[in-house]
């Protein structure tokens, strides 16, 4: 159950207009259009049970891809080949062995409760009662949602929202699953659940996983081998762990003093390290062996009410590494 | 699951099943003023409880072969990216839609069954002569049904090019309350109209039903018009699989 990309392409056609009426008016009569490329020659190749995580900053392609290789999307050229499949061909026996799950957008049906979309789901997907069964108390005793099966869609947190999106597309046993940016705006305990969900889940039925995210602690939870994606076109493939030795991407200390500071030490820091600092909050904005020695000096002046050290969002932590990738690949 | 759905919403689906009902009785208003105060015996052969019987069934076929607001929701779909929710599912766009414009509608099939039982008692001779006439006017209604779907079925899948296109089917509607026949029957219409619409399937989807109901098409004609109906349904639907599979590849997928 391998996934094959070759060569794609994907272009839309777009228009441009500026704004208020006069604007509207000149585009209605004479609209100028212009070729978009989402994708360029990209080429990919997954294994039966990987987890990929395919990285990359607003607008670099990552959904497009995925929309392509679930077949949502028409290529503008190239082929993707899952399991002998072209996705846009959208045969049924295709569609059997293959999820998606959008963080962004909305699959179950908005007015009735999850439950009622799960059994919809398993008249769709044919679904044998005993499996149907047993998969979904797996899955609703894994991700902890059981009290929340019966309440309307609409009056779901986004939290337990997402948790029964992924419940509800993977009551079928897909053979391959797509997530695209499953944690976003997710409080941090179900972010973290949803990464052992998922590690569990690819264990337990060797499942392929191709997941996009913003958050690095998902790569780094979840992903050994990533696909770097950068304006359409392919820019790392490979090891998680070696691309992160290659960039130090910076990361975020948020220290909290308990008393009051003496300015006058601290301004001393600033000498040799950037920060700011409001309402007793020290921020900084760096990599690991800069943010340890920083700690190490702000434990020698207080001990601290509290500290965290959080990943940044992949758009700024990838930052240097977009802005000038040969010298991180070379 | 459509049940389920209005069942949601309670007091939405309670007035909207009974609301339906108005617009009969502000056609028959109006008719009535009409016949008193031209003092005539009938129009263009239709007596004032013919012509009563035939809006009646005429605006009964009309509600429930429309299928504009499921239609609003597929463009909706197309326009939004929801229709991601069916192309990664193994179900047809098409008979998804038909499914739930089905669905809605048997709320009112039921309320309208009711008022058909009665009917009999409040026009005795106009309409349902015989169960031969029952059983042709449940047939020619499921043509309808089926055909009018797929009309609206074609102008949707327009929006994979325009994006919006709800005007295009409000229009379409508008124009489709009166031309069929539901506001005034084909028959009182010029000729020259009456012989282009006879050559479209805009006859199949109020007239033809209503027809066979109130006697007015003779039985040994109706095998003829069913062919041509089927005939109809079997045009718009490969013009609307055409035109879907044209437009799906120019589908954007936006909002996600």
């Amino acid at each position: 159950m391998s996934i094959e990309v070759k060569q794609l392409t994907k272009y839309f056609k777009s228009f441009k207009r500026e704004a208020g009426l006069k604007g509207a008016l000149r585009s209605f009569f004479n609209r100028e259009y212009e070729n978009f490329y989402a994708l360029k020659d990209v080429d990919l190749h997954v294994d039966k049970g990987e987890i990929l995580g395919i990285l990359g900053e607003n607008g670099a392609g990552k959904t497009t891809l995925i929309k392509l290789m679930v077949g949502l999307l028409h290529p503008s050229s190239g082929m993707v080949d899952i399991n002998g499949f072209t996705p846009w061909e959208r045969k049924n026996d295709f569609l059997k062995i293959i999820s998606i799950v959008m963080g962004q957008k909305n699959q179950l049906w908005w007015d009735i409760p999850a439950s009622e979309s799960f059994l919809l789901n398993q008249r769709i997907y044919e679904i044998d009662e005993k499996q149907f069964h047993k998969m979904r108390d797996e899955l609703v005793e894994l991700l902890d949602v059981k009290e929340k099966l019966n309440v309307q869609v609409r009056r779901l947190s986004l939290g337990e929202r997402m948790k029964m999106e992924i419940i509800a597309s993977l009551l079928h046993n897909p053979s391959i699953v797509l997530f695209d940016e499953p944690t976003i705006g997710l409080d941090v305990i179900s972010q973290s659940k949803i990464r052992e969900f998922v590690k569990y889940y690819n264990e337990q039925y060797k499942t392929t996983f191709l997941l996009t995210s913003h958050y690095m602690n998902d790569i780094e939870a979840m992903c050994k081998r990533v696909f770097v994606i950068h304006k359409g076109s392919g820019l790392y493939d490979g090891n998680f762990e070696t691309l992160i030795n290659k960039v130090k991407p910076p990361r975020k200390l948020m220290f909290e003093f308990s008393n009051n500071i003496d300015l006058s030490e601290l301004n001393s820091l600033k000498n040799t390290f950037e920060f700011y600092i409001q309402d007793r909050i020290l921020t900084a904005e760096s990599t690991d062996e800069t943010l340890n020695s920083l700690m190490a000096s702000l434990f020698k002046l207080d001990t601290p009410i509290s500290f965290s050290i959080e990943d940044l969002p992949v758009e700024d932590s990838m930052k240097s590494f977009f802005e000038d990738p040969e010298h991180y690949l070379k | 699951m459509t049940w389920i759905q209005a069942l949601e919403y309670k007091a939405n689906t309670v007035v909207g099943t009974f609301a339906i009902f108005s617009g009969l009785a502000i056609e028959f208003l109006i008719w009535k003023q009409i016949f008193e105060t031209q003092g005539l015996d009938e129009i263009n052969g239709f007596t004032f409880a013919g012509l009563i019987t035939y809006i009646f069934l005429s605006m009964i076929v009309g509600q429930l072969k429309s299928s504009w607001a499921t239609s609003i929701e597929m463009i909706d779909a197309i326009r939004t990216g929801e229709l991601n929710k069916y192309l990664i599912r193994p179900i047809s766009f098409f008979t998804y839609h038909f499914m739930i414009f089905v669905g809605y509608n048997s709320l009112l099939y039921i309320s309208y069954s009711l008022l058909l039982i009665v009917f009999p008692f409040l026009f005795p001779g106009y309409a349902f002569l015989t169960f031969l006439h029952i059983f042709g006017f449940i047939v020619a209604l499921l043509i309808s049904v089926y055909l009018s779907y797929t009309m609206y079925y074609v102008m949707v899948c327009f929006a994979f090019w325009f994006g919006e296109v709800r005007s295009l089917v409000v229009t379409y509607n508008l124009a489709n309350i009166v031309l069929a026949g539901q506001v005034i029957p084909i028959h009182l219409f010029p000729e020259t109209m009456r012989r282009v619409i006879e050559l479209t399937p805009i006859r199949y989807l109020i007239d033809f039903p209503v027809s066979i109901a109130t006697g007015r098409l003779p039985t040994d004609e109706w095998g003829l018009h069913m062919i041509i109906a089927i005939f109809w349904c079997v045009v718009m639907t490969l013009i609307g699989q055409i035109v879907y599979r044209f437009g799906i590849k120019v589908y954007g997928g936006y909002g996600a």
